[in-house]
């Protein structure tokens, strides 16, 4: 069952690997994509520089290099109704297998490819904007910011599905959701600048835990177990996320069979 | 197997409408009440195991409708749908290994991916063990034609080249339900020529074939019992030979350049339905009898015409004789 699942998801994931191959090619990901995201990075520290600061420096730089793992996670909930367009969906409930299975892995190249640029961005903007991120101790946030990555994945299966049903969403969708993380959830300004509620909000949402453990490793001031519990808290909202995604895609699936508008061919 | 129920497909009372989605016109305009239409209205049908079953009716009639309903992608509104003993509504676990589903049209292939990977892939979600996969999709793939260029991308592929994938995807988990819907249409006449080929290889199998079509011919050469439907209400199940019957019987001659005198003669022909002359003096035959069409022929040919030709009549106009004469036993 287990390896059936992961097949499947292997699969999925080959199919999303095929459709990023045709957006980019190593070179045009290193030219255009990558280039892009160092742009995006620097303009966020030159900030700090601005005003003179390198500890707000590198608390943005940091911050916004994390953010760039969550970013390329969250093209999840665009890439997700794609699969409407291949006119895959009905031939996928009619199968044995779950939709929600296919789904979950056919976006996973945005996850690799945000956890990569993320880390370049990070340890290649670094010494530029002298900032001391303590190698080698500072290879600890590889897998950190892949977490990031992951959990935002899994919050963004569930706006997936929701976009699922309103196709012209998700490009908005998606947008929002970034900028309402970039802003709440420690990236550019410390989370208890915000009201309590939408520190709670945060809480539970992607990023949050993960940028805090992140910070945590570089700064070398933050305990052990600390940083464990904020790995721990951003595994559980991803988790959390994984199934009530899950769920939506089982009512997605489940409604359109009642409604009928799911469609059959062309 | 463990158990066998002897029928492949047995749908009773079984109805769908569909509501249509409300319109878009701003609220302060009159809501109309939701629009429904029903596409299968009370059918009553089924289908032995190892039958070869076409279900004929032009478009609109509900056959896609069917096909989504026995493929459990769709929830009847009423009525009950069984696939070798098991509801389709409740049963899907039980249903889906059961059945493959074939679509007319190109969509639902990953494109990007190459046919052995399309069909490993739905292999997987067909649970199949990862070697018998790969064993089964080599042995599609040659048998469809497709070995050679197995390894490159679907996007390359020509119509008739991804509807031969389209049905090894829907044998890739040996299902014993086999459900084709229009297969052939947009196929060139030699693409359709072998996957009416490939149909009766599969019926030798043993394999249980449900095939929606709006060909006549398709569904006399390629069914042991065809099943019509128009606007949701089966017309009742007929043998083959029936139809081929209907499709000779119920041929039309033209002709050109008939002289009047002829034309009056032609009328009288026993078997003769009806004589249409067109703005160019074109004349269309319209015969109901076995032999008829011939004895209009002979009278044409006798009498100097030489632009002349035959073709075989409509669904539609099959459909109308039909009904007008009664001839079907409806039910
Ligand atoms: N999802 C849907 N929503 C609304 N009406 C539909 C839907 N699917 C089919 N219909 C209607 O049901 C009828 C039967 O359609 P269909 O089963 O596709 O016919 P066929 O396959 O025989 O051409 C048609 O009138 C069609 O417009
Ligand atoms: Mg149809």
């Amino acid at each position: 069952m287990i390896s059936d699942g992961l097949r499947i998801l292997r699969y999925a994931a080959a199919s999303g690997f095929a459709d990023f191959r045709t957006i980019y090619t190593v070179r045009t990901w290193i030219t255009g994509w990558l280039f892009r995201v160092l742009c995006q990075v620097s303009f966020f520290a030159l900030i700090g520089r601005l005003i003179d600061s390198p500890e707000y420096t590198e608390y943005l730089l940091i911050g916004n290099a994390v953010m760039i793992a969550a970013m390329e996670s969250l093209f999840v909930v665009a890439s997700t109704s794609w699969e409407r367009w291949t006119g895959s969906v009905p031939l996928l409930i009619a199968a044995p297998a779950s939709l929600a299975l296919v789904l979950c892995g056919r976006s996973v190249q945005w996850l690799a490819s945000g956890t990569a640029s993320a880390t370049l961005a990070l340890f290649l903007l670094s010494p530029l904007f002298g900032v001391d991120l303590r190698l080698p101790m500072a290879l600890v946030v590889i897998p950190l910011i892949a977490l990031v990555g992951l959990s935002t994945y899994c919050f963004g299966l569930i706006l997936g599905g929701l976009v699922l049903r309103a196709d012209s969403l998700r490009n908005v969708v998606g947008n929002l959701t970034m900028l309402s993380l970039m802003a709440i959830s420690g990236a550019q300004v410390p989370v208890s600048v915000w009201p309590d509620w939408l520190q709670a909000l945060s809480a539970v949402l992607p990023v949050h835990h993960g940028l805090a453990a992140i910070r945590g490793v570089l700064s070398a001031e933050m305990g052990f177990t600390e940083v464990l519990m904020h790995v721990g808290m951003e595994a559980i909202v991803g988790t959390a996320s994984l199934g009530v995604a899950i769920l939506g895609f089982k009512r997605f699936a489940e409604s359109g069979r009642r409604s009928g508008a799911i469609e059959f061919g062309s | 197997m463990t158990e066998s129920s002897p029928l492949a497909v047995a749908v009773a009372d079984l109805t769908r409408t569909f509501v249509r989605s409300r319109s878009r016109l701003p609220g302060r305009l009159k809501r109309r009440p939701p629009e429904s239409r029903t596409a299968l209205d009370a059918i009553t049908l089924t289908v032995p195991s190892g039958e070869v079953h076409g279900l004929l009716g032009p478009n609109g009639a509900g056959k896609t409708t069917l096909c989504k309903i026995l493929s459990t992608v769709l929830i009847p509104t009423s009525g009950i749908a069984k696939v070798f003993g098991h509801d389709v509504v409740v049963s899907t676990t039980r249903v889906r290994p059961l059945v493959g589903v074939v679509l007319g049209g190109e969509r639902g292939l990953y494109t990007r991916l190459t046919a052995r990977q399309n069909l490993m892939y739905w292999s997987a979600l067909y649970r199949q063990p990862t070697s018998e996969g790969a064993e089964r999709t080599a042995k599609l793939l040659e048998r469809l034609g497709l070995e050679e260029r197995a390894d490159e991308r679907v996007e390359t592929f020509s119509r008739g080249m991804k509807q031969r994938l389209h049905l090894a995807r829907g044998l890739v988990g040996n299902p014993r339900l086999l459900i084709l819907d229009e297969p052939t249409v947009g196929l060139d006449p030699a693409a359709a020529r072998d996957f009416r080929g490939l149909v009766r290889q599969l019926r030798a199998e043993g394999r249980t074939i449900l095939l929606t079509t709006h060909d006549m011919t398709e569904a006399e050469e390629l069914c042991d019992r065809v099943t019509l439907i128009d606007s949701g209400k089966l017309l009742g199940t007929e043998d083959p030979r029936t139809i081929g019957e209907w499709l000779s019987a119920w041929e039309r001659v033209t002709a050109e350049g008939v002289p009047a005198e002829l034309i009056d003669r032609i009328r009288k022909v026993e078997g003769v339905a009806g004589v249409e002359i067109d703005s160019e003096g074109r004349i269309t035959v319209e015969t109901a009898g076995d032999g008829t069409s011939a004895a209009v022929l002979s009278l044409l040919v006798d009498g100097g015409v030489t632009s002349l030709s035959t073709s075989r009549p409509s669904l539609e106009e099959v459909y109308l004789h039909l009904i007008g004469s009664r001839g079907l036993n409806v039910g």
